[in-house]
């Protein structure tokens, strides 16, 4: 991520999970303000182009500063870590042992609970995904970058058997 | 585990300072707003920040039905193509918009056209006649009713519009975006902005009384249902979620009315013709119960037949229902409570049934906001959006927008991942690196699908494209990455960029549904040609006018005073007959166009100039002999400003002063 391409950067944060609402909100009007295709209405197709970009990449930080899990993936990322890579030193880190035996026994668990445990199971992994997501929040405050990624990786996990399972939710 | 993040494309990013030149190009206040509609349309001004007005015909009406009558060349737009209907049911189109950027397997509704898909995607109507066929795709049909409000602006404005915003439902998706936008193109249009319909509304209301916080706009038109919630602020209009139907409207309850009374009546095999004529009938009765209880109907040989409100709101009930299904996850979505918002705002024709305001109003714990009338105020909000964007120094607003339907890629076993999900304010993009599975490979098949559904067989197929170029190199070393822009109207656009190399490909897209480019192209030059037509046209039916009443003018001042020689000398006279003879041989020819019936017309009025001096000279000596011009002008102004004094009085207060 270039510094042009930083969320933080783009709207005058400090690079830490902890923002101000009310500072994003008023910097995001702002920009937009700024930013918005209609003002190029008319004019050619570069400039068009141009703006389109700027408005989009605007548009595309908000939604990350706005969003905690999204804004610490964009903090790891910041710090020298892709999720969405599978690169071994600078992509997502693989899951532990233990944490994927955690996620069989959840797996086992949805299996033998039947309809009535479900929703016991999905507050369970719930409570474990916010656990992962604050975990990972202290470490970026420590500057662990690294350990940051693998909670937010298991956060991923428990967020993935959440969505699977509302779907299938009768 | 596959996760997809959105980034800017990180080419020529930069902070805009505002620029003043901007709108260099543009002509203020010749923007026109467009809310073209199911059933109805209009256009409204808002010329250079005036209040918006819908522009309306002799007889005062604003609403320009949404029909295109295919029985004349050029073909009849609004009431006169509505009253060839029942005459012509095939060649006379109506509510055109729900065939929009559709194919023919999505027509699953009655309708009386013929129909067909020749090319895959591509819709056409039959509307010609047994001897001479001829068919045409719903967008040029929209672009008929454009077309008609173009000119209905033009003749208001006197000359012709910059360009236009037109409104669509918030829950159109990408080929129903495209379909009007291209529509706006053949119509000879430069469309400004595609509008949601609810950001319309809002804007109009939002303006009108310098509204800030949280509103809900529910929008029940002829065809479609949008609701949006939207935060304003400090001149931003934020949509922070939408949802809808964009096949569900007030014909619908025409329909389950219609047959409901065929129904009760005991037709149980109606023709096309009861059918249709049921239609109306219920769309009548609707109307009647808006304001009544109970209500009489009868249908064409069949006995008549009372409908009470009751009958009717328990038909439309689970339609209504489906509506406020959509208002709560539209809430859901903006992460509101109903008690949080500050208003509710209605919008649509549909919205005047009472029973769909008392349930908007349950749903949304508080009596909704009707007092802009719900059939004019889109327009309202496109024109004053057409005006900000015609460059008018008219205080300006920002309108954050969002995709109403997520944008995905098939993946493997038709799966859908998702690219940009819904609710995303736009414009915004999505950026995906694709790799080679084999060394041989150099290109592959993409398929960008829109909607929630998890197959991309039940979303909207959007696009498919062939990525090409991948370099020859080892599985997996090869990467391209592929931007998915979708711009401030919602429209999707695809690049390419080898990372290797960073070159950037060109993708040819094949959208799913609707015109191709080179189809639209084709279409903007013909409608170029017939659009600079129909203007060149009024423009010299208007001169022609001119021309006509300077000569008749001067005709009868040469046979009143023209035999005078003191008026007009010899010399005179034959240059002035010369140029009457030349403006008859102007106006002899029918096709003669603005220009030489204007230049006969100034020719005439140069020629004629000494002739009608001296005429008003002597006009006024004969009333006022030996007093000079001067004296008389004075004269005049002293009557007149008398006048005016005596109109600032009651002729009852200054009689008695009278001696």
């Amino acid at each position: 991520m270039s510094a042009d391409t930083d969320p933080f950067a783009l709207f005058d944060l400090p690079r830490r999970h902890t923002v101000g609402r009310d500072a994003i909100e008023a910097r995001y009007l702002e920009l937009s303000r700024a930013a918005h295709p209609d003002n190029v209405v008319g004019e050619g197709t570069a400039a068009r182009r141009a703006a389109v970009e700027r408005a989009s990449a605007v548009n595309a930080a908000y939604r990350v500063l706005r969003d905690p899990v999204l804004r610490a993936e964009a903090l790891v990322k910041l710090g020298g870590l892709d999720l969405d890579s599978t690169d071994p030193e600078r992509g997502a880190p693989h899951p532990t042992q233990e944490f994927l035996l955690e996620m069989i026994e959840l797996r086992e668990r949805l299996e033998d609970g039947g309809p009535a445990g479900l929703d016991a199971l999905r507050d369970d992994v719930d409570a474990r995904s916010e656990a992962a997501l604050d975990a990972a929040i202290a470490a970026l405050d420590a500057g662990e970058f690294r350990r940051a990624a693998e909670h937010l990786v298991a956060r991923r996990y428990f967020q993935r058997f959440l969505d699977e399972t509302e779907a299938s939710a009768p | 585990m596959t996760s997809v993040s959105i980034h800017d494309t990180g080419a020529l990013f930069q902070i805009a300072e505002p620029t003043d030149q901007r709108r260099a190009q543009r002509r203020p206040g010749r923007g026109i707003g467009i809310d073209l509609g199911t059933t109805n349309s209009l256009v409204a001004l808002a010329p250079h920040g005036a209040a918006p007005r819908v522009l309306r015909d002799s007889s005062g009406s604003g609403l320009v039905p949404s029909v295109v009558a295919y029985t004349a060349d050029p073909p009849l737009v609004g009431r006169a193509a509505q009253a060839l209907q029942a005459e012509h049911p095939a060649q006379v189109v109506s509510s055109v918009k729900r065939l929009m950027g559709r194919g023919l397997a999505d027509i699953t509704f009655a309708h009386p056209y013929h129909l067909s898909e020749e090319t895959p995607g591509l819709l056409r109507l039959d509307i010609g006649s047994a001897d001479a066929p001829r068919r045409v795709t719903p967008t040029e049909v929209s672009a008929a009713i454009l077309r008609e409000l173009k000119l209905r602006a033009e003749a208001e404005l006197g000359e012709p519009c910059d360009g236009a915003v037109i409104t669509v439902p918030a829950y159109f998706d990408d080929a129903q975006r495209q379909a009007t936008r291209d529509a706006g193109r053949i119509a000879g249009l430069q469309v400004y902005r595609l509008l949601a319909e609810p950001t319309a509304a809002a804007l109009a209301y939002g303006l009108d009384r310098g509204g800030e916080g949280l509103f809900a706009v529910y929008d029940l038109g002829g065809g479609t249902f949008d609701v949006s919630i939207l935060r304003l602020h400090k001149g931003v209009f934020q949509v922070l979620a939408t949802g809808g139907d964009s096949a569900l409207g007030g014909d619908d309850f025409d329909r389950a009315l219609a047959a409901h009374l065929l129904k009760k009546s005991g037709v149980a095999e109606p023709s096309r013709h009861q059918l249709d004529g049921a239609r109306l009938a219920a769309r009548a009765a609707k109307e009647r119960l808006t304001e009544e209880t109970v209500t009489r109907v009868t249908l064409a040989g069949l006995p008549e037949l009372e409908l009470t409100r009751g009958e009717f709101e328990a038909l439309i009930e689970p339609l209504a229902q489906r509506t406020l299904r959509a208002c709560r996850q539209a809430l859901k979505d903006a992460g509101l409570r109903a008690p949080e918002l500050d208003g509710v705002v209605l919008v649509g024709g549909s919205t005047r049934v009472p029973k769909v305001r008392e349930l908007v109003a349950e749903a949304f714990k508080r009596p909704p906001l009707a007092d802009i009338d719900p059939d004019e105020v889109v327009a309202w909000g496109a024109a004053i959006q057409a005006d900000i964007l015609s460059g008018s120094a008219r205080e300006g607003v920002t309108l954050l927008d969002v995709v109403p339907l997520s944008l995905g890629l098939e993946t493997m076993g038709g799966i859908v991942e998702k690219i940009i999900p819904r609710n995303a304010t736009i414009p915004i993009a999505a950026r995906q690196v694709f790799t080679n599975y084999a060394e041989h490979q150099t290109g592959m098949v993409i398929h960008v699908v829109q909607g929630e559904r998890e197959l991309a067989r039940d979303c909207r197929s959007l696009a498919r494209f062939d990525l090409k170029g991948i370099p020859r190199l080892p599985p997996s070393m090869a990467r391209v990455e592929v931007t998915f822009q979708l711009d401030a109207d919602a429209l999707l656009t695809v690049s390419a960029r080898e990372l290797m190399t960073g070159v950037r490909q060109s993708v040819e897209v094949k959208p799913t549904y609707g015109l191709s480019e080179e189809e639209v192209d084709r279409l903007v030059m013909d409608s170029l040609d017939h659009a600079g037509d129909d203007y060149a046209r009024r423009n010299a039916a208007e001169a022609r006018v001119e021309l006509g009443r300077v000569v008749l003018a001067l005709r009868t001042a040469l046979a009143e005073v023209g035999h005078l020689r003191e008026l007009l000398p010899d010399d005179e006279r034959a240059r002035l007959e010369a140029a009457l003879a030349a403006a008859d041989a102007a106006m002899a020819d029918p096709d003669a166009l603005a220009d030489p019936l204007n230049r006969a017309r100034t020719a005439l009025e140069k020629v004629s100039e000494p002739f009608a001096r001296r005429r008003m000279e002597r006009a006024l000596n004969a009333g006022m002999a030996g007093k000079s011009l001067h004296d008389i002008e004075r004269a005049l102004a002293d009557d007149e400003a008398l006048h005016e004094k005596r109109a600032g009085h009651t002729p009852e207060l200054l009689e008695p002063e009278e001696p």
